[in-house]
């Protein structure tokens, strides 16, 4: 095996112990922790191989998924996957440790292990066949966490949209496959069918109705886990950004800013924190989406730097609000529940990472941000604002769930001594996400340029593309 | 290195090396103890303060003009990276030298102020995000390390509104702070994409500097107006102006020192330092000048008329500050620049004295009044009042004591309206949901049922 290809191994077999050993008669809480040091050594194998130069560029590629001359990329990491991957076994890591006793079971940690597995596999293939089947799995794993008769508004929710998803991808990457030829009418068909795939994943406008209901509803991890790692997103950078045309970028772009508004705007006015928190991450998806449209290498930039930035930080307060329900029950936003004093680190985390969605300064989303509304304000001069004012509706909602959900009462529980803070290793974790949001915020430079790289990747070999295309109208 | 770019990385760097001890050892759970933090908050305002005033003398007698002082880039050196740099003249270096002295006060009252508070390092935290920010507003040299600033003294404030968290009422009022913090911040931030898009550049030394000021901006009319624009609206609201006025009152919550610091001295006059810096820009739009002068002048005569019936003396303080705070916009509207700044910084000076002795003004009263008896007899401009019918009198009472209607007027135009249509649009959002389901196949949506029978 080269040298490039066994970190990767690495990289996949360690959740894949963790789904052996759940079938094993293990305790909870043993299994726990092997799946935190599984996870923390993913995250510094991932680590390395995105700091290390040679460890970077792997390609492995095949004909036989694909008629495209040159086959497709079934594994490759460049510059795009390589900070996807630590970000992955971030988000794995912030699972395992901080999902309450009570909402963990063997049966849990398996699926959150092998949803992580499917995360970076799907992150280390430009194979359109290798990714529907990877999106399909991805499907079953969230559909099979929540098959309790108690959540099944949630599970036909998730069925009828990722069902219908699903098929449009299906039978786009059909399309693609068979077309074999850059620029024919199965192709564009292909195309626009991955399109309405990747809005529909995205929860992108008029497709998003699905988000808040299931946050709302049912299991929140899940949710959590399915929502972060934005599988849609890397679909519409690996599929979609080389090969549609500007007009199809473009209103993928304008649905997205709109989209980003529409979000910020009903998660500031919800009374329920779930919900709310559902409204955030279509918000934030939004943004990322309106990045992603590829006309620009700083546009481009900002939103693969926000996928990260935000992606992390969204996860991060969504678990937050998991760690404060699994003590206090739901949570609601009209009245306000106290409780700083008791825990100041759930609190300063929650609105640190709040804030972090929000391109705050001194947190890595600001350069991000910045970025993405230059590149918006130049493609659409008027629409580009929309990023503006979603940032600005954002930071609102975040202080408005931080003051009802830690403020606004005396705390008389502390009073009787009865502890309900962090455990230690919820606290830990918290702080550990702080540090690297804020950390990469004040430093971000290495990162920054990481992403100006592969967005420059990506539109090269978009304008490679394109330039053998015949010209078509879409 | 030369000596001034030292000086100014020790005047920035200390605060902001104050907000990062303090605020990353209470996110790991072991936060200071008090006299410790007292003495880091006093040595940090110091030493910021000494080198702020050495590169201001260095800047006076050297005699070199306005300077870029450049530390490279931040983000990236691509297209779009941020740059940190600061533009030193005599104004920059003026208002940041204030803002440290006046920083230093106000950390050595506090200290003594809240002693054994149980929010005293929570305090300093945001305290230090504070200085950090106003410094970097008084000094930014480009939009971005401007805007960063702006942002930095907009979230310190609206969380020392509710420095008193266990009681609803500071929350329920940092909120609708924020709330017109973030219009102002939007309206920054889209005036700084706006400079970047139009003129290529956001570095305030070529808009805003020495040659701008000669030479105009190099902007289109249009393109000047629609920016000038949009920093006044940004001024208007961090520096409570009408119609953002509401929330002034509602921040009176926090402690006394951070209101002294925001509300009498500080954050109150950004609103005007942001205006006296984009002064080329303001010359070059007509309309612009006309709106600020409008927000002056109206603000000016409303506050004077609401602070005199005001029940509470930080309310009163307050909205006598913006009295001055209107003329001081009005001066930079008419062009009398130095006068709006001196004018500035005596007002930040006095209002902060007032500010502070605010917990005693009526044992004082009450000693004046001992020593010298009662005052007896309404002031001069009472009697303007008593010259109106007693209707007229009656309503203008009305209109003092409810502010203006403000808040009220606020909520039925945006905040109502807002929400009715995003109720509308949650509603939407269900039938969609409910709708897909509905139609979608059932081999799709009742697969998952079936696992339970």
């Amino acid at each position: 095996m080269s040298s490039g290809l066994l970190p990767l191994a690495v990289l996949v077999a360690l959740p894949m112990l963790i789904v052996i050993a759940s079938f094993a008669r293990v305790g909870v809480e043993p299994l726990r922790r092997s799946a935190l040091v599984a996870a923390g050594g993913m995250l510094l194998v991932a680590l390395a191989v995105a700091t290390t130069p040679g460890m970077r560029i792997v390609i492995v590629r095949t004909s036989a998924l694909s008629a495209m001359p040159g086959g497709d990329a079934l594994l490759r990491v460049d510059a795009l996957s390589s900070a996807l991957l630590p970000f992955a076994a971030g988000l794995w890591l912030l699972t395992a440790a901080v999902t309450p006793r009570a909402s963990l079971d063997r049966g849990g940690l398996r699926r959150t292990a092998l949803a992580t597995l499917l995360t970076v596999v799907s992150f280390m293939t430009e194979s359109a066949v290798a990714l529907l089947v990877l999106w399909i799995a991805s499907v079953w794993t969230f559909l099979s966490a929540i098959e309790d008769p108690l959540h099944r508004h949630q599970r036909r929710v998730v069925a009828a949209y990722m069902g219908i998803s699903t098929l449009l991808f299906a039978a786009g990457v059909a399309l693609l496959v068979w077309s074999g030829a850059t620029g024919t009418r199965l192709e564009i068909a292909g195309i626009w069918l991955i399109v309405a795939a990747a809005l529909i994943r995205k929860g992108i406008f008029p497709f998003h109705a699905w988000v808040p209901e299931v946050f709302d509803h049912g299991r929140l991890g899940p949710a959590i886990l399915f929502s972060a790692p934005q599988l849609g997103a890397y679909v519409t950078v690996v599929l979609i950004v080389p090969r549609a045309s500007p007009d199809v970028l473009r209103l993928v772009a304008i649905l997205a800013l709109g989209t980003a508004v529409y979000g910020a705007a009903l998660a500031l006015v919800q009374n329920s924190a779930r919900r709310a928190c559902g409204y955030l991450f279509v918000s934030q998806s939004a943004l990322i989406m309106a990045g992603l449209d590829g006309t620009s290498v700083s546009a481009l930039a900002g939103g693969l730097l926000l996928w990260l930035s935000a992606g992390v930080a969204f996860a991060g307060l969504a678990r937050c609000v998991l760690v404060l329900e699994s003590r206090r029950g739901r949570l609601d936003l009209s009245t306000y529940h106290g409780g700083y004093d008791r825990m100041p680190v759930l609190a300063i985390s929650f609105l640190a990472m709040g804030l972090a969605c929000t391109g705050f300064p001194g947190t890595l989303s600001f350069a991000g941000q910045e970025l993405l509304v230059d590149g918006a304000v130049d493609a659409f001069p008027i629409l580009g604002f929309a990023v503006v004012i979603a940032s600005a509706l954002t930071g609102l909602a975040v202080l408005r769930m931080y003051f009802a959900l830690f403020c606004g009462r005396r705390d008389t529980l502390a009073d009787t001594g009865i502890q309900l803070g962090l455990t230690r290793r919820e606290a830990w974790t918290f702080t550990l996400v702080v540090v690297t949001l804020v950390g990469l915020g004040l430093v971000p430079r290495p990162i920054v340029d990481s992403r100006f790289t592969a967005s420059e990747q990506i539109l090269k070999a978009r304008e490679l593309r394109l330039a053998d295309t015949p010209a078509r109208s879409f | 290195m030369t000596s001034i770019e030292a000086l100014m990385l020790v005047g920035i760097g200390t605060p902001a090396a104050l907000l990062i001890v303090l605020a990353g050892t209470s996110v790991l759970n072991r936060p200071l103890w008090e006299q410790l933090t007292g003495r880091l908050a006093a040595g940090a305002m110091t030493i910021s303060f000494l080198a702020i005033v050495a590169a201001l003398l260095i800047y006076i007698t050297t005699g070199t003009g306005e300077m870029l002082v450049s530390y490279g880039y931040w983000s990236t050196a691509h297209e779009g990276g941020i740059a940190i740099e600061f533009l030193l003249d005599g104004m920059s270096l003026a208002f940041a030298a204030l803002a440290a002295a006046i920083a230093g006060v106000v950390s050595a009252f506090s200290n003594r102020y809240l002693h054994r508070e149980s929010g005293y390092n929570r305090y300093f935290v945001l305290f230090a995000m504070f200085v950090t920010g106003i410094l970097l507003v008084a000094l930014a040299g480009n939009v971005e390390v401007l805007f960063a600033g702006w942002e930095l003294v907009g979230l310190s404030s609206a969380l020392l509104v509710a420095f008193f968290h266990d009681r609803p009422a500071p929350v329920g009022n940092a909120v609708r702070v924020f709330s017109v913090y973030r219009i102002s911040d939007a309206a920054m931030l889209s005036a700084a994409v706006l400079l970047h898009h139009v003129a290529g550049s956001g570095s305030l030394s070529l808009l805003f500097g020495r040659t701008a000021s000669a030479a105009g901006t190099g902007l289109s009319m249009t393109s000047a107006t629609t920016i000038a624009l949009l920093l006044v609206i940004a001024a208007a609201g961090k520096s409570a102006l009408l119609p953002f006025s509401g929330w002034l009152p509602r921040a009176m919550e926090g402690p006394t020192p951070s209101s002294a610091v925001y509300y009498g001295s500080l954050a109150i006059h950004a609103g005007c330092f942001l205006l006296l810096r984009a002064a080329p820009l303001l010359e070059q739009s007509t309309p612009a000048r006309l709106l600020a002068g409008a927000l002056g002048l109206a603000t000016a005569l409303f506050s004077a008329l609401v602070t005199r019936v005001q029940s509470d003396v930080k309310s009163s303080l307050a909205y006598a500050a913006l009295t001055q705070v209107g003329i001081i916009v009005v001066e930079i509207a008419l062009g009398l620049y130095t006068i709006a700044f001196l004018h500035l910084a005596g007002h930040a000076c006095f209002r902060l004295l007032q500010f502070l002795s605010a917990p005693n003004v009526l044992h004082d009263l009450h000693g004046l009044e001992s020593a010298a008896g009662e005052h007896h007899g309404a002031p001069a401009l009472a009697r303007i009042e008593t010259m109106l019918p007693e209707r007229a009198q009656r309503a203008l009472f009305l209109f003092a004591l409810e502010r203006g209607f403000l808040d009220a007027t606020l909520d039925r135009v945006i905040v109502e309206p807002f929400h009715r249509v995003t109720a509308w649009m949650a509603r939407l959002d269900r039938f969609l949901c409910d709708f897909v389901i509905r139609q979608t196949p059932s081999l799709l949506v009742e697969a998952g049922d079936n696992r339970d029978e």
